[in-house]
């Protein structure tokens, strides 16, 4: 499919530019790195509920600490998009707890939340190098409503009955979606349900 | 270790997303600790968060975005952002706690009824959600009790049952005003608990009354 090998090349893209960054503080890559992701980061903040300033500042946050955390990109267990993903989501929620007293951290607390004592056993990771792509595919089959909870799940700071606002539905059915849509990707995915 | 009981999906997506709070993330993340089952979930996850950013409408930047960033990429870190040195957690006696919330402070143990304490985990930031260490004794029937918020429990040892299950070691279960516990603990073994509570916990019965005015649940 032609869709599929474009994101294939785009998250290979990515991947390299990070470590282009990571090898010889490539600064051409860096700005290429930006100018494609700040943006994206700044609406993801911006949905989170933040203002115009505090998002672009935090956008910023995130872009100098894939400079400063490129050389700890494995693009063998994570994908560009998905790292940079994880980047953001510790800054805002960093900003979160601080209500935005400070610009300036690297959220290292928050990333250490985030650190689970992961022995990598025979099980313990999908194919990582290509999950991007093939998450990416399996959610353009979801439906729409499901791909929609889904999606408000991540970049709405907002528990699930805010979502049921939202979307006008019960609560039941925004987690009866969200369990078909989860589902429905780790069928896709190969993963045990 | 088998692990027969997982957290629903909604709070693994949460903890991926990163919309949970600190108590209720710090149960998650002791579930996932003894669960590779739902690290993967919580993997794929992250990338389904990858791909939900990929797939946004870009904001333009403000227009010296990158120039100011720039300046700053050959700054050294500062002091504050460099991560602190490891030192002994107040909790390693529990390696089937994640390392971040070994390093945790805790208070004392305090009695609530026979076979029964609790242990408050401190938490470095404010939550809606409190976190505890519970601990009964083998062969404990619980008091009778409901919740006004929603509970997690992860069972770090021993085990116990109710209506809906055997609950050992790794094993999660997610107790809400919607759900009457009956919960009667295994003998033979104490059983050790990290409970996650948001909302008050109402005990009943006379035993219940007593003790309720004492007990900061």
């Amino acid at each position: 499919m032609q869709a599929d090998s474009q994101r294939a090349s785009d998250g290979r893209h990515w991947a390299s530019l990070i470590q282009a960054v990571a090898e010889r503080g490539d600064r051409a890559a860096f700005a290429s790195l930006f100018d494609h992701f700040a943006p994206l980061v700044k609406t993801f903040m911006r949905r989170s509920g933040l203002a115009e300033a505090s998002a672009d500042e935090l956008a910023q946050e995130t872009l100098l600490l894939v400079w400063r955390k490129a050389s700890l990109f494995d693009p063998s267990t994570a994908g560009a998009t998905a790292w940079i993903f994880t980047i953001a989501r510790n800054l805002r929620i960093d900003a979160h707890r601080r209500g935005r007293r400070d610009g300036l951290t690297d959220a290292a607390d928050i990333d250490a939340e985030f650190q689970i004592d992961d022995a990598p056993g025979p099980e313990a990771n999908m194919a990582t190098s290509q999950a991007e792509i093939r998450v990416r595919a399996a959610l353009t089959t979801l439906s729409d409503d499901q791909r929609r909870v889904l999606e408000l799940s991540f970049y709405e700071e907002k528990a699930h009955g805010d979502i049921a606002r939202i979307l006008q539905i019960p609560l039941g059915t925004v987690k009866s979606r969200l369990r078909l849509a989860m589902n429905r990707l780790r069928g896709l995915l190969g993963e045990p349900s | 270790m088998t692990i027969r009981h997982h957290p629903p999906d909604d709070f693994l997506t949460g903890f991926a997303a990163g919309t949970l709070d600190l108590g209720q993330h710090v149960a998650i993340a002791t579930h996932l600790t003894g669960c590779s089952r739902c690290r993967r979930t919580v993997r794929l996850m992250e990338h389904v968060g990858g791909s939900v950013l990929a797939e946004m409408q870009p904001t333009p930047m403000s227009d010296d975005a990158l120039a100011r960033v720039e300046a700053r990429m050959d700054q050294p870190v500062m002091p504050a952002a460099r991560i602190a040195p490891p030192r002994p957690g107040a909790l390693d006696d529990l390696p089937e706690l994640p390392a971040f919330v070994r390093r945790y402070a805790v208070s004392s143990w305090k009695w609530i009824a026979p076979g029964l304490r609790f242990r408050p985990i401190q938490l470095p930031t404010d939550s809606p959600t409190r976190v505890f260490l519970l601990q009964s004794a083998p062969g404990t029937a619980m008091l009778d009790h409901t919740h006004t918020g929603q509970e997690m429990t992860c069972v770090l040892r021993g085990g116990f049952q109710h209506r809906a299950g055997q609950y050992g070691p790794g094993d999660f279960d997610l107790g809400d005003s919607s759900r009457h516990h009956d919960v009667v603990v295994d003998a033979g073994e104490a059983c050790l608990c990290l409970v996650a509570m948001h909302g008050k916990l109402r005990l009943s019965g006379l035993l219940g009354a007593i003790v309720q005015p004492f007990l900061r649940l």
